[in-house]
């Protein structure tokens, strides 16, 4: 078993993982956008939030 | 044309140097990436947002040739610094540009097929993109081939400069090929699994190391989506990542320290006065420290600012980053263990005392760090900086001095050689003094000298 493994490339399973990352992370943006959605709806547009972002830029 | 050293890993092409300027070679088999680089406007839009190299194609040469595929000659960078030389918000720039370049050639049809910050050079005060052959067509349904090595190589040393220490960075001069996930794991602290970012990207991935990528017979089935959402969630993970504030031997060193406002104030009006009637292009600061003496000097001269206090360069990168002082280039050396040439034969990158080289050289209240504290004899020290440059600026520091006081507080004094005619005599070997001038009402003196 070990001598196989050896000849593996590590980056194996690098696939599943981009899989379930891109899964987890979706869900994740999916309620950020709607939490800032509520947000807006109850308090308006944030300015300071875009500020920040023309800054960056 | 002998390619670099550095350049063996792709056969789609190769750097190489030729009359001092570095060219790129693009064999025929990258053609079809090529095209759709330059052809897509991703060339235009990119070298437009100073994020990739120029470069313009060399159609007529006599002194070389080759049979097919074509040559570039890139914008030419004029000094090459490595990722283990870099603070972390320099990384961080580094990391956040692979990811801009990775999202806006997704849009594009085009992907990044490595992700190594060795692609990456500090220019003009920004970090650019300077491998043009790094880009490949996407192949829809494919993930991201770089994604492990972006992980390795940008990630890791992040997060360990950012969940361990500011000085970490070195480690990836022991692993440039990228800091492997399961040593990296292994050196996070626990707390770090309670990150959701890290839990997936590091602790999470040394889980799936060695399993198979697919099952038999399935398909690419990694939509265009998902590989957006991915490089969405790293950019914004990377963005959210700082340094782990510890406090070092030279945070304040001018404005905390015994030393006040008149001595900064006398020396600087003596730097500005030696500088004066010198001619130069290239400059080096020794022991830049907050880079007030790096700072003296007009846009258009380059100034390399090293310093082996990863918080100082850190700080001083950010303070040109937001002062637009383009033309200063921080680097974290400890010059008591300079970057060593790596890589494959010891030829890939450089040591940094081959690329150091310049007009005029900064060694401001440097010397007795060196000979004191680190044991390092004068003569020694003279002959590390003459190769350097035509001109030294350098101060001595007696051990009258406050600091060096301090610094033989808590040992045996064991420099009998130590004093100002010593180093003056060492010196007077490889240097001829031009100008010597008291440093305000201190016992320091301040030398402007010329390499014999």
């Amino acid at each position: 078993m070990q001598t196989i493994l050896l000849y593996i490339d590590p980056g194996s399973g690098s696939y599943i993982l981009q899989m379930i990352i891109a899964a987890v992370l979706g869900i994740s943006f999916f309620f950020k956008n709607f939490w800032l959605a509520i947000k807006t709806f109850l308090f308006g547009k944030r300015p300071g939030k875009d500020e920040e972002k023309d800054k960056a830029e | 044309m002998q390619p670099h050293p550095a350049s063996y890993r792709d056969t789609e092409g190769f750097i190489f140097k030729h009359d001092g300027n570095m060219y790129r070679y693009i064999h025929p088999n990258y053609e079809v990436h090529y095209a759709q680089l330059m052809n897509s406007g991703l060339y235009e839009e990119l070298f437009k947002k100073n994020m990739l190299v120029a470069h313009r194609e060399i159609y007529e040469t006599g002194s070389f040739h080759f049979s097919e595929g074509r040559v570039l000659l890139p914008e030419q960078i004029p000094f090459i610094s490595y990722p283990y030389e870099w603070s972390f918000d320099m990384w961080k720039d580094a990391a956040l540009l692979t990811l801009h370049i990775a999202q806006a050639a997704l849009h594009k049809g085009m992907m990044l097929k490595d992700a190594t910050p060795f692609n990456i050079q500090f220019f003009k005060g920004r970090p650019i993109f300077i491998d043009t052959l790094s880009f490949e067509n996407y192949v829809a349904g494919k993930p991201w081939i770089a994604y492990r090595q972006f992980c390795e190589c940008f990630l890791a040393p992040l997060l360990l400069m950012h969940y361990c220490h500011p000085g970490t960075h070195k480690l990836f001069s022991v692993y440039p090929n990228g800091i492997p996930m399961d040593v990296l794991a292994n050196l996070l602290p626990n707390r770090s699994k309670w990150n959701m970012n890290t839990m997936l990207h590091v602790h999470l991935q040394v889980k799936f190391a060695g399993k198979p990528n697919q099952k038999p017979g399935s398909e690419n089935n990694f939509s265009k989506q998902k590989l957006e959402i991915l490089l969405k969630g790293l950019e914004s993970f990377v963005q959210k990542l700082s340094l782990k504030k510890i406090k070092t031997t030279w945070d304040d060193y001018y404005t905390g320290t015994i030393l006040g406002d008149d001595y900064l104030i006398a020396k600087t009006a003596l730097v500005k006065t030696f500088i004066s009637d010198l001619e130069y292009g290239h400059v080096i600061d020794l022991g830049a420290n907050d880079g007030h003496f790096s700072s003296l000097f007009a846009p258009g001269i380059q100034v390399i600012a090293t310093d082996a206090d990863p918080n100082c360069i850190n700080d001083l990168y950010l303070r040109s980053r937001q002062d637009g002082r383009a033309n200063i280039l921080p680097l974290v050396i400890d010059f008591t263990s300079p970057s060593p040439a790596i890589g494959w034969n010891n030829a890939e990158r450089e040591s940094i005392t081959s690329r150091l080289k310049a007009d005029l050289v900064l060694a401001l209240a440097l010397v007795h760090h060196l000979a004191i504290a680190k044991n390092v004899p004068l003569h020694l020290i003279a002959g590390w900086l003459q190769p350097m440059g035509e001109h030294l600026i350098i101060e001595f520091v007696p051990k009258t001095d406050e600091k060096v006081k301090l610094l033989l507080q808590n040992r045996k004094d064991i420099f009998d050689k130590y004093d100002l005619e010593n180093f003056k005599t060492i010196f007077a070997n490889t240097y001829q003094v031009v100008k010597e001038e008291k440093v305000g009402n201190t016992d320091r003196v301040l030398f402007l000298m010329k390499r014999k």
